[in-house]
């Protein structure tokens, strides 16, 4: 694709490429590359690196450490650093609440809150989801009760992704139950350390903790943690979401998971040669490798759309989306049946010692990541909401 | 970055659509179809006034010196439209051909001709039994004291043989693929003309001693390669008009045709189908880009690449094709199943143009052979 690619376009891809690949540890970028699990320094390590350089909220206004980037050098940045195995700045801080904090919140918010996000001195959870709140997530019912200076809430958040981290909580929190659902819901900061907050852990199908529930007992919070305007959450939730589905597609991260299966594909012995030489395995291979092609020519196509200067509400935005994910998943399957029998253990370690031979490369991930890459045809809006969406500008109907 | 179309083709694009729009919509379709030849000559007339059929043609032979870009904007026009002239046949497949492999005097003696709307090319290129394989034709040629060659053999499928006036042949001599022309009127040429399910007209041919000119310019090989490479991205940017068409009219009739008190196009289990084929659709729009980029990247190295970037976009714009002719079809119901409704017609175009020179398997075998697009690799492996 560097053909596509202006001469300055393409020079800035090489400097990407080349800091990723000489300021971020090799340690680090090695355990994304074999599907380790990143421990919390891991992640503050690399964001703290990225910000350093001014790399980590490039989205963001120059103001507050952003860079006066076109579309296409955004996608170059978060192209090459999955390419690279960087570990992503938290999507959290950088392209949830930091948006959100810098284009609605106040000065005294922004001053309080922007820089440590960047450099991410706070780890900041998300709050939106409720056990009935999902897909439908202006039905939520988690309250904030004004009391004077301070919103006391009440309720519980679930899905909160690496919310044992957590250091603050960004919630849509309802604080008007007599109107429209979404007229009735607001954008609050709440510090996790506050007494009545509880994080619970909950297993994944994956055997990992990487989700977790979050009561709200009573817990105050003082109204200057409030985001914009009350009742006006509903907006800066949607403004969020509309963040979150740029990049969504992983096309970097696909293309590096689709390069391993096929190089442990090319090791793994069949009857008849390697697995990669299998007429109905490289068949499929092959599908995913043209279709993953068609993904990312969509992705410039969208950009280049965008660099022509359009900024309409764009339905392939959502075809990204569905089929981004879809793909992630299919690569995901490809490597379990890379392994066959050996990748059906849950283990720690390829290494087996006491004189039995080490299990094959992706062993220890591949399952895992099988089953927690079910999660992606279901967040930032499941594929049957994309197919709603896109139906509806189809429709109309 | 810049994939959006320049100002001259987003022109051409609006200029041909509108033209389309008003002199070939379906009625006209219907009675061109309908006639003896199955094309319209008046038509193709107009194509050549408005400069369409020597786009990719230089000056010096009576063409507008332009690229594949343009030619694919109004392949995707036409495809629209469901043209039944021989765009393809003539002005992408013959004129390559004999543009990369012919002489000057030969380039003389065509290509004028061809922009002017007087001259119809075929390739011919595939025989019986053979399927898709062209490169190790039965058909010989014989070397004549005079540097003239005279041809044996029999060709099947050859898309705008119909009406071709100058065939492109391919055959072997001693072994070595050749590629020839011929003169429709040649003395032991038979011509078959055939209809296609899609309504474009092919023929088939026995050729008995027949006189012809060997095109030698350049390595045989290459060129039919890049000849048929040209044509798969010339069919890919028309199933885009195809396809777009056909999931045009499918939405308007979801939105429209009524059952149980209530828009068809209302029921979830068809809204996401629908969305679906949007999808497929993005997907082909994409693709047919990529392989356009493909063949006409003026990129050092990128020649190389050619081929397999273009059977890749095939693969994909070849399930994208199906999935929306066959579900533009069930959605539509018993109506898609006429003849007096248009949406089977742009059904049997993309069942037809997709398989023109390959199907979609034996390309993701080829594909695979060639090692993929994608270099293995893992950070855990030395």
């Amino acid at each position: 694709m560097d053909t596509l690619l202006s001469a300055e376009e393409r020079d800035f891809a090489q400097q990407m490429r080349q800091f990723y690949r000489t300021e971020i540890p090799e340690e680090l970028r090695f355990k994304v590359a074999t599907g380790q699990e990143l421990t919390k320094d891991d992640m503050v390590t690399s964001q703290q690196i990225l910000n350093k350089h001014g790399y980590a909220v490039p989205n963001w206004p120059v103001e507050w450490g952003g860079q006066d980037w076109t579309p296409v050098q955004r996608h170059i940045w978060l192209e090459e650093m999955q390419l690279a195995c960087v570990p992503q700045p938290l999507p959290f801080n950088v392209s949830m609440v930091g948006p959100v904090i810098a284009t609605f919140g106040s000065q005294e918010l922004k001053e309080r809150f922007l820089p440590a996000t960047a450099n991410i001195d706070i780890w900041w959870s998300q709050g939106f989801s409720e056990p009935n709140a999902g897909s439908d997530l202006a039905s939520l019912k988690t309250s904030a009760v004004r009391d004077g200076d301070k919103y006391i809430v009440n309720g519980q958040k679930t899905w909160t992704t690496l919310g044992q981290y957590g250091d603050w909580m960004f919630n849509l929190v309802r604080t008007d139950p007599n109107v429209k659902k979404q007229a009735g819901i607001s954008f609050l900061l709440i510090d996790m350390k506050s007494p009545g907050v509880t994080v619970r852990p909950i297993q994944l199908i994956d055997g990992g903790h990487e989700v977790n529930e979050v009561f709200f007992d009573n817990v105050e919070v003082p109204v200057e943690n409030l985001v914009g305007e009350e009742n006006k959450g509903w907006t800066y939730a949607k403004f969020l979401l509309g963040n979150e589905r740029t990049g969504i597609a992983r096309i970097g991260g696909s293309k590096v998971n689709l390069a391993r299966a096929k190089a442990y594909a090319a090791v793994t012995k069949t009857a008849n040669g390697t697995l990669l030489n299998d007429p109905l395995f490289s068949a499929r291979l092959t599908k995913i490798e043209a279709e993953l092609t068609a993904l990312e020519m969509t992705q410039l196509r969208i950009l280049s759309t965008q660099a022509a200067g359009s900024d309409k509400p764009d339905p392939r935005s959502s075809v990204l989306k569905l089929k981004g994910s879809q793909l992630q998943e299919d690569i995901s399957e490809l490597l379990v049946d890379v392994l066959g029998p050996q990748g059906l253990d849950f283990v720690s370690d390829r290494v087996q010692g006491q004189g039995l031979s080490d299990l094959p490369h992706g062993a220890v991930d591949a399952l895992p990541a099988y089953f927690n890459t079910r999660k992606v045809t279901i967040y930032g809006g499941s594929s049957e909401v994309q197919r709603g969406i896109i139906s509806k500008a189809l429709l109309g109907l | 970055m810049d994939l959006e179309l320049n100002d001259i083709q987003q022109e051409l694009a609006s200029t041909l659509n509108k033209y389309l729009r008003s002199e070939y919509d379906a009625a006209k379709r219907e009675e061109i179809l309908r006639s003896d030849e199955g094309i319209s000559r008046e038509k193709w007339q107009e194509f050549a006034e408005m400069g369409l059929l020597g786009l990719a043609i230089p000056e010096s032979y009576g063409g507008a010196d332009m690229t594949f870009n343009e030619v694919a904007v109004v392949a995707e026009a036409f495809g629209r439209s469901l043209v039944l002239e021989p765009f393809l046949a003539t002005a992408v497949l013959g004129t390559n051909a004999v543009l990369l492999a012919g002489s000057e005097e030969q380039k003389q003696a065509i290509l004028p001709g061809v922009a002017e709307g007087q001259t119809f090319l075929a390739l011919a290129a595939f025989e019986p039994g053979q399927r898709y394989e062209v490169t190790t034709p039965a058909t010989q040629a014989t070397a004549g004291a005079d540097g003239a060659f005279t041809l044996t053999g029999e060709k099947t499928n050859v898309l705008g043989g119909d009406v071709a006036d100058h065939f492109i042949v391919t055959a072997s001599q001693n072994g070595e693929l050749g590629l020839y022309l011929v003169a429709a009127d040649a003395e032991g040429l038979t011509r078959v003309a055939q209809r296609q399910a899609d309504g474009l007209g092919s023929a088939n041919l026995k050729l008995d001693n027949v006189a012809a000119q060997r095109l030698d310019a350049a390595d045989a090989h290459s060129v039919l390669s890049e000849v048929i490479d040209l044509g798969n991205a010339a069919i890919m940017a028309e199933a885009v008009g195809v396809a777009e068409a056909s999931l045009t009219m499918t939405a308007e009739y979801l939105k429209t045709r009524e059952q149980f008190g209530a828009p068809i196009g209302a029921n979830q289990a068809l809204q996401h189908r629908a969305a679906d084929l949007y999808a497929e659709l993005e997907y082909a729009r994409s693709m047919a880009l990529y392989s356009r980029l493909a063949v006409t990247s003026e990129v050092a190295g990128a020649e190389k690449d050619r081929h397999r970037d273009v059977i890749a976009a095939k693969i994909v714009l070849d399930r994208a094709a199906r999935n929306i002719s066959q579900e533009s079809i069930q959605m539509h119901g018993g109506i898609g199943m006429t003849m007096e409704y248009p949406i089977g017609h742009y059904a049997k175009r993309l069942t037809v143009m997709t398989r023109t020179f390959d199907d979609a398997d034996s390309l993701t075998a080829e594909l695979a052979a060639l090692g993929g697009l994608i270099e293995p690799q893992a950070a855990d492996l030395s």
